[in-house]
């Protein structure tokens, strides 16, 4: 394989799809926010203010199809994630929750959307944000119910336990609370976006490189391009389900700051 | 699956991880310090062992 790539990259120069691919240059001038992730971010903040602006303006009791789409996605975030897991406090969180929801799902989706395609969440710097966002909201929201040093030390002993074996578990259980939850969160995001953003740009580009070679590569070249659509496919899959464990881990961790015993 | 199954599944995973990381981070420390190379190995243990029990303690116990 390896050398493969290299003959091609001798022969025609074909250049491997690599971690490169991500660091686009600014659209405008020198300016670096008018990069396309960022203009991307913006242009999803726009269109989902827009649908929603537009789906609840007319709102009737007999639903057009545009009000209705539109109250589908909110009341799946309103009773699927926000209600079913947090309880009966969960009015609080359902604007935070939908928003965070909307605006992962919209951006994820830009990854296959023709002409935008490309995920914002495959620059690691964005899901840090959404994860430092929910690490602070869920951290508050238990120190407010419970007061500091109650909900501190529900988080560092676990009831129960021999005293001894506290040496043990807690410091697991601190790292567990403060890295490893906002790191996993906003990891796995990045990840399945990143990787995701490659699969389709070495499939596509290399049925692309292909179809310029000798005539057995031509041949070989629509089977990269049909794999390259059915992985477009499998994309939207993971698009979404990310977008909802995202929302899901979310309210999980509101719903156990909220609880008085872990 | 169910929001309940989700839950202990994503807190299992981070259970596992932070044991891995704190106890043996402290085992690699040692090992960098002492000069040693069984405190790495020990330290995963530790840190596994601990993380299994804690997950024990949350999803087994009733």
């Amino acid at each position: 394989m390896r050398s493969l790539v290299r003959f091609s990259a001798e022969g025609e120069g074909f250049v491997p799809p690599s971690s490169n691919d991500f660091n686009l240059p600014p659209i405008f001038g020198d300016n670096a926010y008018t990069t396309k992730p960022i203009l991307l971010v913006g242009l999803s903040v726009i269109l989902i203010s827009v649908f929603f602006l537009l789906s609840s303006r007319k709102a009737a009791i007999v639903p057009s199809k545009f009000q209705f789409a539109g109250e589908s996605v909110y009341a799946f975030v309103r009773n699927d994630l926000a209600r079913d897991v947090i309880g009966h406090e969960f009015m609080r969180f359902v604007p935070y929750l939908f928003t965070l929801f909307t605006f992962i799902l919209t951006n994820n989706i830009f990854g296959i959307v023709p002409f935008l395609q490309f995920p914002a969440m495959s620059h690691v710097s964005f899901p840090y944000v959404l994860a430092i966002f929910t690490f602070v909201i869920f951290h508050y929201v238990g120190i407010r119910k419970q007061g500091i040093g109650k909900y501190v030390k529900e988080i560092m002993f676990m009831p129960g336990v021999p005293k001894a074996a506290y040496v043990l578990l807690t410091p697991i259980e601190i790292v567990t609370f403060f890295l490893t939850r906002p790191l996993t969160l906003s990891l796995r995001l990045f990840a399945n976006m990143f990787a995701g953003h490659l699969l389709l740009l070495v499939f596509i580009l290399g049925g692309d490189h292909l179809l310029k070679g000798v005539i057995g590569l031509k041949l070989i070249s629509p089977f990269a391009f049909a794999f390259g659509i059915g992985l477009t496919f499998f994309e939207f899959m993971v698009q979404c389900l990310q977008a909802y464990i995202f929302t899901l881990l979310t309210a999980l961790y509101i719903a156990g700051a909220l609880a008085d015993e872990h | 699956m169910s929001n309940r199954e989700e839950n202990a599944l994503w807190s299992i995973f981070g259970y596992l991880l932070s044991g891995l990381i704190f106890w043996g981070g402290i085992g690699w420390a040692l090992d960098r310090w002492l000069g040693t190379g069984f405190f790495l190995l020990g330290g995963l243990l530790v840190g596994m062992a601990g993380a299994i029990y804690l997950v024990w303690l949350r999803f087994g116990r009733d």
